[in-house]
C-alpha cells in the first residue's frame, strides 16, 4: 500500500515550520506555546491545563490541520493518531514527584497526575477533533525514521484507517522540546 | 499464514509459571493485601505485590551473575525474566533478525524518580525495552507500547501487525508494571482506589486494587494448518470524550469491539467468554456493559481478573490474555472474583462461579486514560 | 482579602484558568457544566486536594463535590464552617 504525506509540521521553542516554510518565530521572554495558541485563535480553555507534551502535542497538530484545509470537529474514525517518543511522559512525572516527595506536604494533584501518560497527548488530540480511529503512543530508545515508517505501515493495516496524523513529539521541559507531524494519506 | 502462540511467562504474587497462576486463579486465591501505611503513605491501600525474596531467588536461578547486575530495579527484574522464561519456551533464536521485542508499561522505572540523584535516562521503558532486546543479541530496536492500560493489549495487536505485515516473523511481547507510591498516590488521588477486596461489576463497588505482574507471550507466523492458540484480530479505538473519565456510550469500547468481530469473522455464538477490564471503579464497568450490549454481545459470559490480581496496568492486557487462553482450553470460563450483586445498567452475564464452556475463541477487552479502548480475539485451534 | 476572592485567586491558580481574573468569576455562577466555568471531574478532584491543604478539610467521597462546589458561593458557606485552619 503506498502513503504520501500531505503536510508537515515542525515546531521548537526557537520555530514553527509547515511544510518547510518557517511561519512564526519565538521572541525571548514570552511562551511561544501560548503565542501560537493565541495567534491561531484555538479557543479551546483545556489547553492551559497541559502538561507541556500534550501542548507541544496540541499546539502542533492544530497547525497542521488548520494546513489541511479540510472541514474540522467532524465524528470520524478513518484517523489514527500515533505519536512517538524517547521519555514518555518524564517531565509531568517529575512534576507529580514533586507533590508527593515531602511527607509534610503530602498533596498528590490528580490533575498533574493524568498527565504521567504519554497516550495523554494522543487522547487530547483525538478528543479536540472527535477522532473516534486508532489513538496510540509508542517509545522508542532513540528517534528512528525507520522505526516510526515500519509502525505507520503497521497502523494502516487497520481496514478503517486511511489517514494517520504522526510524529515525534518530545518535552523535556517548557523550553526544551520538539514536535515534527506529518499527515499521512493512504493513496 | 496465521499468528500463533509459540511461548509465554508469568511473574505474579501468585506464581512465577503459568500453571501455577491458573491453578491459584480456579482455586479462587488472591494476594491482595490490605496494607494500613504501605511505603508509610498516609492512607491505606489495597494492593498485590512480587514478593522481593522470592524474585531474588528465582531471578538468581533463571539469570547469569552478569544480566542480573545490569538490572537494577524490581521493574527490569521481572521485565527481564518473563522475557527469558518465554522466550526459553518458544524454543526461538532471539538474536535472528526476523525478530522483534514488544515492551507493554505504563510506568517503567518511575520509581527511580524518589531519589533525585537516579539517572533519567533510566526513567523510561524504552531503556529497559533495549536492555531485553539487547541482553538476546537482538539485532531490532524494540518497541515499547505505552498506551495507559489498555497497553498490553496494544502490544500484542502490534505484535499481530509486525507478523502480518512481513515485516518480521516472531514478536517477543512483554508486559510489566511495578508499584511505587507515584503510582499508589497518582490512583490515590483520582480517589479510584478501593481499600478493600475490589468487587468488579458489583452494586457495592469502591473502586480498584493496584497490582504487579509481568507476562511475556511469544507469537509467530504459521500455517494455516497449524494447531494451538491464534490471534485472530485486534483494534484500538478512542472515545474522543475525556482523558480520564470513560464515555458514557462506550463509545470507544463499542467500536473496538465491532471492528474485531468484523475482522474476525467471529460472532457472539462462537464466544466463550468476554474476558473484560473489570476494573470496579463506577465509571468503568458501567461503561463497559454498555458496550458490550451495545456489540450484541450481552449474552456471552463475561469475566475480570482483577479480583485476583488487582490491576496489573501494563502486563495486565497479557497476562489476562493468557490466563483466559488457558481457562478455555480447560473448557472454564473462570469467577469473577469480588463479584456478588450485578451493579450495572446493562444485564451482562458476569459470575461468582466458573462456567463450564464448549466453546473455543474468545474476545479480550481493555480501555484507559486518554479515552484509548482495545479489543482482540483469540481462538484454539 | 475576602474568602471569596481568596477562594476565587487559589481557584485559578489550581486549575490553570488561564485569562481569567478573580473579577470574571461570578460567586453565585456554576462552575459545572456550560453554562458556567466548564470545570470538569478532575477540577472536582483538584479542588479538594485545595480545600485540604488550605483549610484542612478533608472530603473523602466525591459525590459530597457536587453541592460544595455548586459555585464561589456554596464553596465559601462550606468552607467557612468547615475549616480547621
Amino acid at each position: 500500500m503506498e502513503t504520501m504525506v500531505t503536510h508537515r509540521v515542525k515546531l521548537t521553542p526557537e520555530c514553527l515550520e509547515v511544510d518547510g516554510q518557517r511561519v512564526a518565530k519565538a521572541v525571548a521572554g514570552e511562551s511561544f506555546l501560548t503565542k501560537l495558541y493565541r495567534m491561531y485563535n484555538m479557543e479551546y480553555p483545556k489547553f492551559f491545563k497541559m502538561d507541556v507534551l500534550c501542548k507541544v502535542g496540541f499546539v502542533a497538530s492544530e497547525v497542521l490541520l488548520a494546513s489541511e484545509g479540510v472541514e474540522r470537529f467532524v465524528p470520524r474514525a478513518d484517523r489514527a493518531v500515533i505519536l512517538f517518543n524517547r521519555n514518555s511522559s518524564l517531565n509531568a512525572d517529575r512534576t507529580f514527584q514533586k507533590t508527593i516527595a515531602d511527607p509534610a506536604d503530602f498533596y498528590p494533584s490528580p490533575s498533574v497526575f493524568v498527565y504521567t501518560l504519554p497516550n495523554i497527548v494522543t487522547g487530547e488530540i483525538a478528543i479536540r477533533n472527535k477522532y473516534h480511529g486508532e489513538s496510540s503512543f509508542i517509545l522508542l530508545p532513540e528517534k528512528s525514521q525507520e522505526a516510526m515508517e515500519q509502525a505507520i505501515e503497521r497502523a494502516f493495516l487497520d481496514s478503517e484507517t486511511t489517514s494517520v496524523l504522526t510524529g515525534w513529539v518530545e518535552a523535556m521541559s517548557e523550553t526544551e522540546y520538539e514536535a515534527e507531524l506529518d499527515l499521512k494519506l493512504e493513496t | 499464514m496465521i499468528v500463533k502462540k509459540i511461548g509465554e511467562s508469568m511473574i505474579t504474587p501468585l506464581g512465577f509459571t503459568v500453571e501455577e497462576n491458573f491453578a491459584a486463579v480456579m482455586a479462587g486465591r488472591s494476594e491482595l493485601r490490605r496494607y494500613e501505611s504501605l511505603w508509610n503513605l498516609p492512607f491505606p491501600c489495597f494492593v498485590s505485590l512480587i514478593p522481593d525474596e522470592k524474585l531474588e531467588a528465582e531471578s538468581a536461578r533463571e539469570l547469569s551473575a552478569e544480566v542480573l547486575v545490569s538490572l537494577q530495579t524490581k521493574f527490569e527484574k521481572i521485565a527481564m525474566l518473563s522475557a527469558v522464561k518465554a522466550v526459553k519456551q518458544s524454543g526461538i533464536d532471539p538474536a535472528s533478525e526476523r525478530v522483534v521485542f514488544i515492551l507493554s508499561s505504563t510506568k517503567g522505572n518511575v520509581g527511580l524518580l524518589e531519589d533525585e540523584n537516579s539517572d533519567l535516562e533510566r526513567v523510561t521503558p524504552a531503556h529497559t525495552a533495549r536492555k531485553v532486546a539487547n541482553f538476546f543479541g537482538n539485532p531490532n530496536m524494540p518497541i515499547t507500547v505505552s498506551n495507559a492500560c489498555i497497553s498490553g493489549l496494544c502490544a500484542q495487536i502490534e505484535a499481530y501487525r509486525c507478523l502480518k505485515s512481513g515485516q518480521y516473523d516472531t514478536a517477543v511481547v512483554v508486559g510489566a508494571d511495578v508499584l511505587s507510591p507515584f503510582i499508589v498516590a497518582g490512583f490515590q488521588s483520582l480517589k479510584a482506589l478501593s481499600d478493600e477486596q475490589c468487587r468488579p461489576f458489583s452494586a457495592n463497588r469502591r473502586g480498584l486494587n493496584l497490582g504487579e505482574a509481568a507476562a511475556a507471550v511469544v507469537y509467530t507466523l504459521a500455517d494455516e494448518s497449524a494447531d494451538g492458540w491464534r490471534m485472530l484480530a485486534g483494534a484500538v479505538r478512542n472515545d474522543a470524550n475525556h482523558i480520564s473519565g470513560p464515555s458514557r456510550t462506550g463509545e470507544g469500547s463499542y467500536r473496538a469491539l465491532m471492528s474485531v468481530l468484523a475482522e474476525s469473522g467471529l460472532s457472539a455464538d462462537d464466544l466463550a467468554c468476554l474476558n473484560v477490564h473489570g476494573t470496579s471503579t463506577m465509571y468503568n464497568d458501567e461503561m463497559e456493559s454498555i458496550a458490550i450490549t451495545r456489540a450484541g454481545l450481552a449474552a456471552v459470559p463475561v469475566n475480570a481478573m482483577k479480583g485476583y490480581f488487582g490491576h496489573t496496568l501494563g502486563a495486565a492486557g497479557v497476562l489476562e490474555t493468557l490466563l483466559s487462553m488457558r481457562a478455555v482450553e480447560a473448557g472454564e470460563v473462570p469467577a469473577t472474583r469480588g463479584f456478588d450483586e450485578l451493579g450495572v445498567s446493562m444485564p451482562v452475564l458476569v459470575s461468582s462461579e466458573a462456567v463450564d464452556t464448549q466453546k473455543k475463541a474468545f474476545v479480550k477487552l481493555l480501555s484507559g486514560f486518554g479515552g484509548c479502548n482495545a479489543a482482540a480475539a483469540f481462538v484454539k485451534v | 482579602m475576602e474568602l471569596k476572592d481568596e477562594l476565587k485567586s487559589k481557584m485559578i491558580e489550581a486549575l490553570n484558568l488561564e485569562e481569567m481574573t478573580p473579577a470574571d468569576i461570578d460567586d453565585n455562577a456554576p462552575l459545572f457544566g456550560d453554562a458556567g466555568l466548564g470545570l470538569d471531574s478532575i477540577d472536582v478532584l483538584e479542588l479538594i486536594v485545595l480545600l485540604e491543604r488550605n483549610y484542612g478539610i478533608k472530603i473523602s467521597d466525591p459525590k459530597q463535590g457536587k453541592e460544595i462546589f455548586a459555585s464561589v458561593s456554596t464553596m465559601a458557606d462550606f468552607v467557612a464552617a468547615n475549616r480547621t485552619k
